[in-house]
């Protein structure tokens, strides 16, 4: 018997057993009864928006890049509010219209305002990315916005404005091209610090060319490019931030990276930074808890995909999804590299379980970038929505691969495996998008979480999620005394169930995803629960609070050291 | 008539035995002295491969991990020198920390699979090089750490990359050598392959051949074997009919002398012993006595002439099968006392003489069997003139037996050599069940049937 015949008797042998040659392939299942539905509310609510790149013909890097969004409250009214990062024309490619970021206030009843210039925000810049966190304790929350060039930060007055603090506080020294940015309180002194990502060492003048067909100029990768460090940026306290980078531990000037999140990578208490570089090993900071890091990403088999190859790290979050305890975490990649799902395995490293999980067949052919874990369907068990689309529009005469690619949603379907439900959501969401920014947030305070989308110089999109399964939550919003106001860092879990048997744990935390952020309060999917039996809450600073037999149904709102309070309803 | 002897039988030949053992220890020689060959070569490729080739390879793979953090540190000596950063040189120290965590842990490694061709040389030239890197990029950032930047990058430019560049030399030229060794075992392997690939080839061909010439010479002896078992049994079967044929001849001479003579004597006896009587005077002793005399005489005359009838029933010369079989079968029904059913169908013809006799015989030797052991009260005997031959059955419903079986007696011989003699077949079979009849008595019996053509019963040949 040669080779050929034993392939063909193989073949036969598979038809003839009535086994599917895509047996292997990631499960859809459109038939699923997701619990939930997506609606556009994005005109209803009246948000008008789309990003501008910039994109004038010259195929300059940023504007593959995208803007991201984010959920915040920023009035303090206790509805979130919509924060939208644009982009801007090029020097010397100036169009009529001024293009600036948009802040949109929620005005409790489905709809939102556009307040962007009356909050003193409607200002022209290349925009990026946007972190929001109450750097200063005053209870408001402050954004920064990073930049191509010079990352801007906006100090909330408490008057439903923002001043520009860039220069006072210290951080107009530094420019790049920053991506990804977050707060956090890595030496838990109570103070915010700023950790912002850097993607690679770019300017407008020195721009590269890159052709796919020898003729016309394409955008390029970034192994074209030489890598940036990320930055670390300490709080004073008096509204000044100190350069830490080279200090801490954090300087790598061959990083190239786009997305950041925050973990307790080894349950210590102190916060760790994941980073993930495109091209370049992702980078695991362990915080040695004296003010420095240590990348210690290789051994803990974050750096490098399973084969060894450093991928392109986009997007990235960090859940406890398979409510173990342990942060897990999720990395969207280029397309034919899929997304990673890593679990932490018993021996402290992590292992990744995107191809058992039906994640990875899924998005082998998907350029993904946003990613958020969320309980989408209430029911109890984080699941994962990743928004993607292709870097260059020329792509699909190259290699096939759409530009525009639809988002998807995996629903968790417990032990270990996630099912696309995307297309059975409605609204829209599923249509083919050049995703960029992903965040989520409970607008309409009706419980579940809702999705806020950006696209590559395109609308944004604001996806409604009502539950049809009946399903229950909890919502809990911390409020920092002792700790940082926003309680970045807090970990929250709920014991339910017979014996309060069924844990989860949520992170209170900014950055993940991409470019992007979502909202600070915790949700918890509890449901056809009607109470939890326990709550318990470690904050930042180290105390650790318990309440017992809280009702689903409803909001608490959480003051360290202070005690719980139930709100009327979310 | 008897067959003519066949050939003389042939010589008894030597028994194959030897000849095919010798064959089966050459074979089982030559699978072991294979084997022993097959198992040398596969432990040779083995070894070649775990020493050479998967040594080779792990070890390529750590000297590419070496150069990649040989590389990651030329980067970050370009980005020191390139001073636009806003950060001072020790800034780099915890990127080159990182590369040296990950340099040690390669080297060590690489020196773990190391291929076992590499001088000590060139070992203590690596570890020399890595050692004096590291000295000098300690030195390098303690000029830096001493607010020296300005010699700091002086030490780069001039030492940190030469020394850098020397090792990543070593390295490049340390994976040519994995190369070429891993060319020249790939070689090794190829004329391993081929030569147990020629062996393959060998061996199958030997043992081809010693199949053939096995096969063949099994076929010989068979042959032999077979040609003398046929002379052996057409020797016995010509004795077998010559003993039949002289067995009938003797007695149908003893039946025709008993008939003829002591048939006519005893006539004869009586008439005289009669007209002897007649002359002796009435109601003398005499008288009475010669009458008993004579009644004496007439009863051996009977038993004589049904002696000569039981002998060779001279009936069969004289009105043939069918006359003889309506005789006989009554007086067996007296003799033994069973219940005959006779049947005859079909347009009779006359039969031979010579032919009836041995039909006559297996027809009384059937019933004979019959009689003395089936312990059947009943029989059928069915008469069939066919077109082109002639059938006789004779069965019972009594306990039956094996033809078959060993130890068959004298008689169910004889029938078959009858047949034979006759050029027909005798069969011995166990009725099938007719329609309504009991299970149990069909199961059991015997059905003898005689057949024979009816050109062999007509002429004189039998």
């Amino acid at each position: 018997m040669n080779r050929r015949s034993f392939l063909w008797g193989m073949a036969g042998l598979i038809s003839a057993s009535g086994l599917p040659f895509d047996a292997f392939a990631a499960p859809t299942a459109p038939s699923i009864d997701p619990g939930f539905r997506l609606s556009d509310a994005t005109a209803q609510a009246g948000i008008n928006f789309r990003h501008n790149s910039g994109a004038y013909g010259g195929k300059l890097l940023p504007e593959t890049l995208g803007a991201g969004c984010a959920f915040l409250d920023y009035d303090r009214d206790g509805w979130q509010d919509i924060l939208l990062v644009n982009g801007s024309d090029w020097p010397g490619h100036k169009r009529d219209y001024p293009s600036t970021l948009k802040l949109y206030r929620n005005n409790r009843n489905g709809t939102f305002s556009d307040v962007t210039h009356s909050a003193g925000l409607d200002l022209e810049m290349y925009g990026m990315g946007a972190a929001v966190g109450d750097y200063d304790n005053d209870g408001f929350p402050d954004i920064l916005i990073t930049c191509v060039g010079q990352n801007r930060l906006f100090k909330n007055t408490r008057k439903g404005t923002f001043i520009d603090v860039t220069k006072s506080s210290g951080l107009a020294s530094r420019q790049a091209m920053s991506t990804s940015a977050l707060w956090f309180d890595y030496d838990r002194d109570g103070l915010l610090d700023l950790f912002v990502c850097n993607y690679v060492k770019w300017s407008a003048e020195h721009d590269v060319f890159c052709s796919l067909d020898g003729k016309h100029k394409s955008y390029c990768t970034p192994e074209a490019y030489r890598g940036e460090t990320c930055w670390l940026f300490h709080n004073r306290g008096n509204g000044t931030f100190e350069d830490v980078t080279a200090t801490s531990g954090i300087f790598d000037s061959s990083s190239k990276s786009l997305g950041v999140a925050m973990l307790d990578y080894d349950h210590d208490g102190w916060p760790d930074l994941l980073v993930t570089n495109d091209t370049q090993p992702n980078k695991l900071y362990r915080n040695q808890r004296n003010g420095t890091f240590k990348d210690v990403a290789v051994d803990a088999g974050i750096a490098f995909s399973a084969e060894g190859r450093a991928r392109a790290g986009m997007g990235v979050d960090v859940a406890d999804f398979d409510n173990s305890g342990n942060p897990g975490v999720a990395i969207t990649n280029f397309d034919n590299e899929m997304t990673g799902l890593y679990r932490l395995s018993d021996g402290g490293d992590y292992v990744d379980v995107a191809l058992p999980s039906g994640i990875g067949q899924a998005s082998k052919d998907k350029l993904g970038f946003g990613c958020i874990f969320l309980d989408a369907d209430l029911d109890g068990a984080l699941d994962l929505a990743v928004v993607n689309g292709h870097i260059d529009d020329t792509v699909r005469n190259v290699s096939g691969v759409g530009y525009a690619q639809p988002p998807q949603l995996f629903l968790n379907r417990g032990k270990g495996t996630f099912v696309d439900v995307a297309s059975a959501l409605g609204g829209g969401f599923s249509q083919p998008k050049v995703g960029r920014g992903l965040a989520y947030g409970d607008f309409d305070r009706d419980g579940d979480l809702d999705l806020l989308v950006t696209t590559n110089n395109g609308p944004a999109y604001l996806y409604r999620n009502d539950q049809t399964a009946g399903n229950q939550s909890l919502r809990i919003r911390l409020i920092g005394t002792k700790s940082n106001r926003d309680a970045i860092g807090a970990t929250v879990r709920v014991f339910h169930g017979a014996s309060n048997a069924a844990s989860q744990s949520r992170v209170v935390k900014a950055g993940s995803s991409y470019l992007s952020q979502s909202e600070l309060p915790v949700t918890f999917g509890l449901g056809k629960q009607d109470k939890i039996g326990r709550l318990v809450i470690e904050w930042p600073s180290g105390r650790t609070e318990d309440y017992k037999n809280l009702s689903a149904g409803r909001a608490y709102e959480c003051v360290e050291a202070k005690g719980i309070t139930g709100l009327p309803g979310f | 008539m008897p067959r003519s002897l066949v050939p003389h039988s042939p010589e008894p030949h030597r028994s194959p035995t030897p000849g095919l053992f010798l064959g089966l220890v050459i074979t089982l020689a030559a699978v072991v002295a294979y084997s022993a060959y097959i198992t040398r070569q596969i432990s040779g490729l083995r070894e070649l491969q775990n020493n050479l080739v998967d040594r080779n390879r792990k070890d390529s793979l750590q000297l590419l991990r070496i150069q990649n953090d040989l590389n990651s540190l030329a980067l970050a000596m370009r980005d020191m020198l390139d001073n636009d950063e806003p950060y001072p040189l020790t800034a780099w120290s915890a990127q080159f920390q990182r590369v040296r965590t990950d340099l040690d842990d390669a080297l060590h490694r690489e020196q773990q699979v190391a291929p076992v061709n590499r001088t000590p040389e060139q070992e203590e030239y690596l570890d020399n090089s890595v050692v004096q890197f590291w000295d000098a990029a300690d030195r390098t950032f303690a000029l830096a750490q001493g607010n020296n930047q300005a010699e700091a990058r002086t030490q780069i430019q001039v030492s940190l990359r030469a020394r850098q560049e020397a090792l990543s030399t070593a390295v490049s030229r340390l994976l040519v050598q994995n190369n070429e060794s891993e060319e020249q075992a790939a070689q090794r392997i190829a004329q391993i392959y081929n030569r147990v690939q020629r062996q393959v080839y060998l061996f199958l061909t030997a043992t081809l051949l010693a199949i053939l010439f096995t096969s063949l010479y099994l076929i010989r002896s068979n042959r032999r074997l077979f040609a003398q078992l046929a002379a052996l049994s057409a020797q016995r079967s010509e004795l077998a009919q010559k003993l039949i044929s002289t067995q009938e001849s003797t007695l149908r001479h003893i039946s025709r002398e008993l008939h003829d003579e002591f048939g006519q004597i005893l006539t004869a006896v009586g008439a005289m012993l009669t007209r002897a009587g007649k002359q002796a005077p009435e109601g003398s002793a005499l008288r009475a006595d010669l009458r008993e005399v004579c009644e004496i005489a007439q009863t051996t005359l009977d038993k004589v002439r049904s002696l000569s009838q039981a002998l060779h029933p001279v009936m069969l010369e004289e009105t043939g099968l069918e006359s003889t079989l309506d005789w006989y079968l009554p007086v067996l029904e007296r003799q033994a006392g069973i219940h005959v059913f006779y049947e005859k169908s079909g347009q009779s013809f006359p039969v031979n003489g010579n032919a009836a006799i041995h039909v006559y015989r297996v027809v009384q030797e059937a019933l004979n069997n019959l009689t003395r052991h089936s312990g059947a009260s009943e029989a059928w005997v069915r008469l069939r003139f066919l077109p082109q031959a002639l059938e006789v059955e004779v069965q019972d419903h009594g306990k039956g037996f094996d033809p078959q079986s060993a130890g068959q007696g004298i008689g169910l011989v004889a029938m078959r050599e009858r047949a034979e003699l006759l050029g027909g077949t005798v069969e011995f079979v166990k009725p099938t069940p007719a329609n309504g009849q009991d299970q149990d008595a069909a199961r059991s019996g015997t059905l003898v049937r005689l057949k024979v053509p009816r050109r062999n019963l007509e002429s004189n040949a039998a």
